[in-house]
Formats: C-alpha cells, sequence, structure tokens
C-alpha cells in the first residue's frame, strides 16, 4: 500500500514539476527509522521522493526560511510544491493565514497520516545502529535487527503527539496520496491527557517538573529554529541586545524566560506539530508548553489554529463584548 | 517611584513581609491608572508602600512576558492596571490587553508558578478610593503569600523528577 502511495506521489510530481520552481519534500536517509528533507529540482531526483511512518519532519517551516526563501518572491516566481502531513498542512493554513506565503506561491501534496514513529522510542528498545530495516504492519512496527524480527506495538513508538491526533488528513491540499486516516482523537480531553495529568498535580510539583526538565536546556534554540512560525529569525528576543531580554548567564531564570518567550509568541499561533519537541536534544517535553496555551485558547476563546486561512489569531484581535473571558 | 507618582505613607500594621521587603511591580497605564494613583495621592489616601510602579502607554504595551520576566527572576507580584474596558485613551489597547492577561494567566500555573502572584485591574483617573483598594488588598495578598521563591532550584533539590512523557 506504502509502495503505492509512493509511485502515486512520484507520478503525481513528475507531471507538476515543470510547472514548480522545486519541490520539497522527503527522502530515505542512511538510517531507516528517520528521513531528510530534500528540494528536489530537476526530474532525475523524483525517485527519491518517499512518505510514510518515519516522514517526521514538518516542511512548512522551510517555506518561510531559506534555503526555500532566500529573497521576496518575483511576482512571476513559480509555485513551490510540498509534501504535508496534517499537522504539517496545519502550520500551512497559520502561515498563510498571517501572509507570510499566498495560497497560490505553494503546490500542496496532502499526505494523510498514521502517526509518525519517534526513533528515540525505538531506541530504547532496540539499539539504533543494529536496525537494518523497519516497516510497518499493521499496527506495528517491525524492526529487523539480524535477529528475529522484532515487534512494536504502533502505540509505544509513535511520537507524542500524534498519540492524541485529531487531523491526520491534511486541512488543506490540491491533490491528496493514499487512502483518508483515521483520526486518533476526537475530543479536547484526548488531545489534551499529557496536559491533564500535569494540571492535576499541585503547583510545587509542577514546579520541581519543569525545573528539573529545564535545567537540561542547553539554550541551542533547535526549537526556535524547528518551529515553522517561529518567523522573527534574526530578530528573535532572545538574541537581540536592544532590547536585551537574555543574557548568555546559564541559571535556571534565563531557561524560563526564554520557554516562556517562545511559549507567549505562540499564543493563540501554534498549530501542534510537534516539531520543537521533535529536535529537542535534550529530550525535554517543549511542545507540553504549548500545548497548554492551545488548550487554553480552544476553551477560552474557542480557537484552534491552523484550521482556517481567513481566521485571525484570538491574541491578535479582541472582542469588545467578551467581559468574562 | 519617581517625583510624580503617587507619595503613600507606610501601611497601618508593619508585618514582618514588609521588612524583608515584598517587591511588587505595577505596570499602569499612562490615562487611566498611573492618574488614578495620583488621585488616590493627592486625596492623601493610606496606601502600601510595596508597590514599585512602571507607567506604559496603554495596557495594549503590556507584554506578558514583562509579568513573566518579573516572577521568573523574584519579584514577589505584579499588578497591572488600566483603563476599563470601552474607556481606552487608544480606543480598543484594554481588549487585547484582557486576552493576552487572561491566557496568561491560566498558563502561569502551569508552569508552577502562583497566579495569585499576578493581578490585573481597571482603575480610572478618577477613582483614587478605588486605586487606593485594589493596592491594598493586593499588597496583603502578596504578605500572606510571602516572599517569591522563584525558579532558581534550592541546593539539594537537584533530583530528577523524570517526565514519563516519553
Amino acid at each position: 500500500m506504502l509502495e503505492n502511495d509512493r509511485n502515486q506521489l512520484h507520478k503525481l510530481v513528475e507531471e507538476a514539476l515543470p510547472e514548480l520552481d522545486m519541490m520539497i519534500g522527503w527522502a530515505e536517509s542512511c538510517d531507516p527509522l528517520q528521513t531528510t528533507p530534500v528540494f528536489i529540482r530537476d526530474a532525475k531526483s523524483i525517485s527519491k521522493l518517499t512518505l510514510g511512518p518515519f516522514c517526521s519532519q514538518n516542511l512548512a517551516g522551510y517555506l518561510v526560511k531559506p534555503p526555500a526563501l532566500d529573497a521576496p518572491p518575483k511576482p512571476d516566481a513559480k509555485p513551490i510544491g510540498i509534501c504535508v502531513k496534517g499537522c504539517d498542512s496545519r502550520s500551512l493554513v497559520a502561515l498563510i493565514q498571517e501572509k507570510f506565503i499566498t495560497r497560490d506561491r505553494v503546490r500542496i501534496f496532502g499526505i494523510p497520516c498514521r502517526g509518525t514513529v519517534d526513533f528515540r522510542k525505538v531506541a530504547q528498545r532496540v539499539p539504533l545502529a543494529n536496525v537494518k530495516s523497519a516497516t510497518m504492519e499493521g499496527d506495528s512496527l517491525v524492526i529487523d535487527d539480524s535477529g528475529t524480527p522484532l515487534r512494536l506495538d504502533l502505540e509505544e513508538v509513535l511520537a507524542r503527539k500524534c498519540l492524541g491526533c485529531r487531523y491526520p488528513n491534511p486541512v488543506i491540499q490540491d491533490v491528496v496520496i493514499g487512502q483518508e486516516a483515521k483520526p486518533r482523537s476526537s475530543s479536547l480531553a484526548a488531545t489534551y491527557r499529557d496536559v491533564a495529568a500535569m494540571d492535576a498535580k499541585p503547583l510545587e510539583e509542577r514546579l520541581a517538573f519543569w525545573q528539573s526538565e529545564l535545567d537540561r536546556c542547553i539554550r541551542c534554540y533547535a526549537c526556535r529554529n524547528a518551529c515553522p512560525l517561529c518567523v522573527c529569525q534574526d530578530r528573535c528576543i532572545v538574541e537581540t541586545r536592544e532590547p536585551r531580554w537574555l543574557t548568555q548567564r546559564v541559571g535556571i531564570p534565563e531557561k524560563f524566560l526564554f520557554h516562556f518567550i517562545h511559549a507567549m509568541h505562540l499564543a493563540g499561533r501554534c498549530t501542534g506539530c510537534g516539531e520543537c519537541e521533535r529536535v529537542c536534544p535534550m529530550d525535554i517535553p517543549v511542545t507540553l508548553i504549548k500545548e497548554k496555551l492551545n488548550k487554553i485558547m480552544e476553551e477560552m476563546l474557542g480557537y484552534s489554529a491552523g484550521l482556517d486561512p481567513e481566521a485571525v489569531p484570538p491574541l491578535l484581535t479582541f472582542n469588545p463584548g467578551e467581559t468574562e473571558i | 517611584m519617581t517625583d510624580s507618582s503617587p507619595r503613600s505613607s507606610a501601611p497601618a500594621d508593619e508585618t514582618a513581609a514588609t521588612k524583608q521587603g515584598i517587591k511588587i511591580v505595577g505596570f499602569l497605564c499612562n490615562w487611566c491608572s498611573y492618574g488614578g494613583a495620583d488621585t488616590a495621592g493627592v486625596c492623601r489616601f493610606k496606601q502600601p508602600t510595596d508597590l514599585r510602579v512602571v507607567r506604559i502607554p496603554c495596557t495594549g504595551r503590556m507584554d506578558p512576558l514583562f509579568i513573566a520576566k518579573s516572577l521568573i527572576y523574584g519579584v514577589d507580584g505584579v499588578l497591572v492596571s488600566g483603563c476599563h474596558p470601552r474607556d481606552c485613551h487608544y480606543a480598543v489597547g484594554n481588549f487585547y490587553a484582557r486576552r493576552r492577561m487572561e491566557a496568561f494567566k491560566a498558563f502561569l500555573p502551569f508552569m508552577g508558578i502562583d497566579t495569585q502572584r499576578f493581578k490585573y485591574t481597571w482603575v480610572s483617573a478618577s477613582e483614587g478610593q478605588q486605586w487606593q483598594k485594589v493596592v491594598t488588598e493586593f499588597s496583603e495578598q502578596i504578605h500572606r503569600l510571602g516572599p517569591n521563591p522563584g525558579v532558581r532550584l534550592r541546593s539539594g533539590d537537584n533530583s530528577k523528577v523524570s517526565s514519563g512523557l516519553r
């Protein structure tokens, strides 16, 4: 089935490529559990394109960061083709909403997603160096580590954000590849169960939790760089000297403030794509911070980011009538 | 406080916390609450001395990160005050502020910071008495909570709490 989808993707891209400036997609890497982003301009490279449970990167961010956007697009520029999963498509919608890209600038290849594999979860079960190949069979991931094949339950190896996924199918697209996927969650409670578990703890425990988690933060800013909606780029206030929000000190307050800055700047904009957590080299659950704000936005203002290209993010607008929000 | 800011006399009962130096930062809108505080001063209403006032042009200027930074670095309380809704000097600044403050207030406890250390309120320039009430109540509330421990790790408190998320 995956093979069919891949062939279909290759065929569609081959047809579309002459009209495209470039095609952004995933390609297999040296690691069977991870893919790498590719930027395709010639027909020869199309065969590199792949899809499936290891395509964890959110490619939407590349549209607003180099190399896809080194300079402002010319008026006659051809559109950019891009592969998106359900969560990635929400990032695209958010970027269109905030006018960072126009709808006609992108040709969207939508890919229904059955969840992406978090290779770090697999690494807890089997040494990554031993993994020869990995394939999906129904609801399990089969790992060939040159011994007896190891079957891992999908629930155990999926990325955390995928477990409560409500939008596995792209919300915006030009073409769809493959069959529609079934959402893993249909309720707010299931999507935000990790947030609820945190909220159930007493205040001191929550502080201790974040102190211990954020203590590991090395402020590499990978979470910010990977975030498709962190669009200030070299004007990010965590690095500017004027205004000077953060110093180079290594204390916990600086780390807290950095994550507050990241979270508050994404409040009402974050689509929960989980890129920040995926790229964190220190295994800090940074997406959880944004999930809490997303939950607040949904409960308080009834807004989920990245669904409607015409909507305005709730903190960029107001309603005089709401006296009790 | 600057010279033009309202003078305040010492609170009637000096608690231990006052001696330790409780610090409250107040972000006041230039057009309403700053005037309200001035009115309270001119009328010689008794006010607690814990408040340090930062004058902002409008509560619409109020970045929730001002509050975050204050509380993270150990300020004991943050009070934000502006014009009543529909009374904003710039027509809509406080509407934006209201949403941000509400969202931030709900978010603070998730990170382990007591939401009682933050309050936002609306006080107009003529409401000297209201200002006295707000600032006295908030100051009392912060005194009850005591000094803000901030987010720094206390020594011997370095044990790793497992996230259990991955």
